[in-house]
């Protein structure tokens, strides 16, 4: 047998493995050696070695630890809910009053972390017992919540993008300046949605009680400026910085920790518990994202080792569809991906393969993917689609964790009810995703603007 | 779970050594490599953050900020491996595995931990065993920087690693293989409320 169908095999095996429910990055691990040694005798015990020393040398994505513990310290410091109830303040009168505040906290601390499961249980926990006194439908409540606190993982700085650029081999800043718009315009639709809604339907969001307004004006301006000012300076350093290229990512991210601890500090509520349980939790999802991209890239480096890689490619790139159409059955793999997986196992294992076939695609003379663009901005729009995608899974029931998170916190919602939400806004997503398929701007002419070219 | 402990009454005890060995490992390995590695994330943030203030505020760059970086986050991800393999945060695919009753997940995890876990676990010791002697043999420096630490200490890392995982993977094996046979948890552990929860 040659050893590229030996690969096709292990691919099998793999995705086999993968749904029996063991964690991943080991069963990754042991096919790669088993596959590699038949494949390839013993190099494979240097090829492990040396994937993974290449993950614990790539400086870059210390910024996935730093960006998580940021996360954890600021959902610490109580910010979310001093801005949900100066948002609540605000807009009291208007109809879904509760729906566009968590849009807006959900939208701005999006841009100050890059973690979403925190963000559904905080603003859970905050919004659901208001929403539920208040009769605010409980299916575009939970929709709400939902989508809001995934947009934390595609508006910058994100941990997903911090992943996928060294994955792609593209600058993880061009990404973050990449995903900015794009964010911007799926927060927007949600807006958008929300807001028509309520305006044709009351019942939806009835305007919030008399007991529930400010008692005065000032109130309200106390509690918006301490509650966003300190955050935007967080925002400023963390995402600021990078732009401007002050800081790279990484020590953007360690910025914006030192930043997210001072305020916890300011706030009063930084002591030694809330620190080790922070940093614990911290190594949990750092290990768990990292260790997977050690085991991936071990397996990727004996899949490309077969030939299998090349194989794929060369399969794929004989279909006879349009470039376009070619992205689009990505992306429509990706989605389904999505479905059992989580982002990190899709980012790891199947983004590696798929590439070649859009680097070839680009680099096509005669029939461009996307004519007179450089092939290294071809890939960021790649990736702004990748992870545009990778949101709509997050909302794609039954197994979407966004669900299981927001029913842990408001126990009263049917899971039925939380999922009927979900799907509207998945609706809605998979509009964003389109847009930036079929206008590639969307994504591109940021990061052009700031970087030329 | 409530059901489930409900039918099953009056629960046998289990081997008390069984249980003295188990909660030996977690404490000691998971819960102890944990909170002993958790804390590495500081002085990440510190040097960091010095890096910075060092170029902007004093115009002198550090040579070491680099190095001590990669460093500190490449033993912080792969020494908390073990620990994060005690939480139960390793990502699974929990599709199937979330509705198998508990003897079933019993039999699949120690089966998989035998067949997969153990083997690929030993290869990977052995394979970082062999490049850290080695490096430690040569003395070796890093080629990364002009600082040019030495490097053999975070090449031991990767053996380290799996060493902690393969002590703990045994108390998962021993927990997974009781729940196999009897059908119900050897000693009582929270949910990894966590699980992925930056997904």
């Amino acid at each position: 047998m040659s050893p590229e169908y030996l690969g096709l095999i292990l691919l099998v095996a793999l995705i086999t493995c993968i749904f029996i429910g063991f964690p991943i990055a080991f069963t990754l691990i042991i096919l790669a050696v088993v596959f590699g040694y038949i494949g390839f005798g013993k190099v494979v015990f240097f090829l492990m070695f040396f994937q993974t020393w290449q993950i614990m040398k790539e400086e870059t994505l210390a910024a996935v630890p730093l960006f998580i513990f940021m996360g954890h310290i600021l959902e610490q410091a109580g910010l979310m809910e001093r801005l949900f109830l100066s948002f609540q303040f605000i807009l009291a009168r208007v109809k879904g009053s509760l729906f566009l505040g968590v849009l807006f906290v959900s939208t701005i601390f999006a841009t100050a972390t890059g973690i979403i499961g925190a963000s559904v249980t905080v603003m859970g926990l905050l919004a659901a017992p208001a929403m539920m006194r208040s009769r605010y439908n409980t299916a575009l409540s939970a929709g709400v919540i939902t989508a809001g606190g995934c947009l934390g993982i595609l508006i910058p700085p994100s941990v997903l993008l911090v992943v996928l650029g060294p994955v792609v081999g593209v600058s993880v800043v061009q990404l973050f300046a990449a995903a900015i718009v794009p964010g911007l315009i799926l927060s927007g639709l949600y807006f958008g949605y929300t807001f028509v809604r309520c305006q044709l339907n009351p019942d939806l969001g009835p305007p919030l009680p008399e007991e529930e307004h400010p008692e005065s004006f000032f109130v309200v301006i106390r509690e918006f400026f301490l509650g966003i000012v300190p955050l935007a300076v967080v925002v400023f350093a963390a995402l600021g910085s990078i732009i401007a290229g002050l800081a790279t990512p990484t020590e953007a991210a360690a910025m914006a920790a030192l930043g997210a601890l001072l305020l916890t500090a300011l706030y009063g509520r930084l002591n030694f518990s809330m620190l080790r349980e922070a940093t614990l939790s911290t190594l949990a999802t750092s290990s768990m994202v990292l260790f997977l991209a050690v085991a991936s890239n071990i397996y990727g480096s004996v899949f490309a080792r077969l030939g299998t890689a090349t194989l794929i490619t060369d399969t794929m790139l004989a279909l006879p569809v349009s470039p376009m159409a070619m992205i689009i059955i990505l992306m429509a793999v990706i989605f389904v991906l999505g479905w059992p997986l989580e982002w990190p196992a899709i980012v790891l294992i199947f983004v590696p393969i798929f590439l070649p076939v859009v680097e070839a695609l680009q680099s096509d003379p005669d029939n461009p993917l996307l004519p007179g663009i450089e092939p290294q901005h071809a890939m960021v729009w790649f990736c702004t689609l990748v992870a545009v995608n990778l949101q709509t899974a997050f909302l794609s029931p039954p197994v979407a964790m966004a669900a299981y998170y927001l029913k842990g916190v408001a126990p009263e919602w049917e899971l039925s009810d939380i999922y009927n939400g979900m799907l509207q806004f998945m609706i809605l997503q998979v509009v964003g995703l389109l847009v930036v398929l079929f206008y590639p701007e969307v994504a591109l002419w940021l990061p052009r603007v700031i970087f030329g070219g | 779970m409530a059901a489930e402990n409900e039918t099953t009454s009056p629960r046998e005890e289990p081997p008390k050594a069984l249980v003295m060995a188990v909660q030996i490992i977690d404490n000691v390995v998971g819960r102890g490599s944990g909170l002993l590695f958790a804390g590495l994330v500081l002085p990440m943030v510190g040097g960091l953050c010095y890096e910075v203030f060092a170029r902007y505020l004093f115009n002198a760059p550090t040579i070491w900020a680099y190095d001590v970086t990669y460093m500190l986050y490449g033993s912080h991800f792969m020494l908390g491996a073990a620990y994060t393999l005690y939480k139960g945060s390793h990502i699974r695919t929990d599709m199937l595995y979330e509705n198998f009753p508990l003897r079933w997940k019993g039999r699949v995890d120690a089966t998989m931990y035998l067949v997969f876990f153990f083997p690929g676990m030993l290869f990977f010791m052995l394979a970082g065993w062999d490049e850290a002697m080695h490096a430690w043999g040569i003395g070796e420096r890093s080629d990364a920087s002009p600082w040019r630490p030495i490097i053999y200490p975070f090449k031991t890392v990767v053996a380290v690693a799996a060493a902690l995982l393969i002590i703990q993977g045994v108390s998962e094996f021993l927990k997974s293989a009781y729940a196999a046979i009897k059908g119900e948890p050897l000693i009582e552990v929270e949910p990894p409320a966590l699980r992925g929860d930056i997904i």
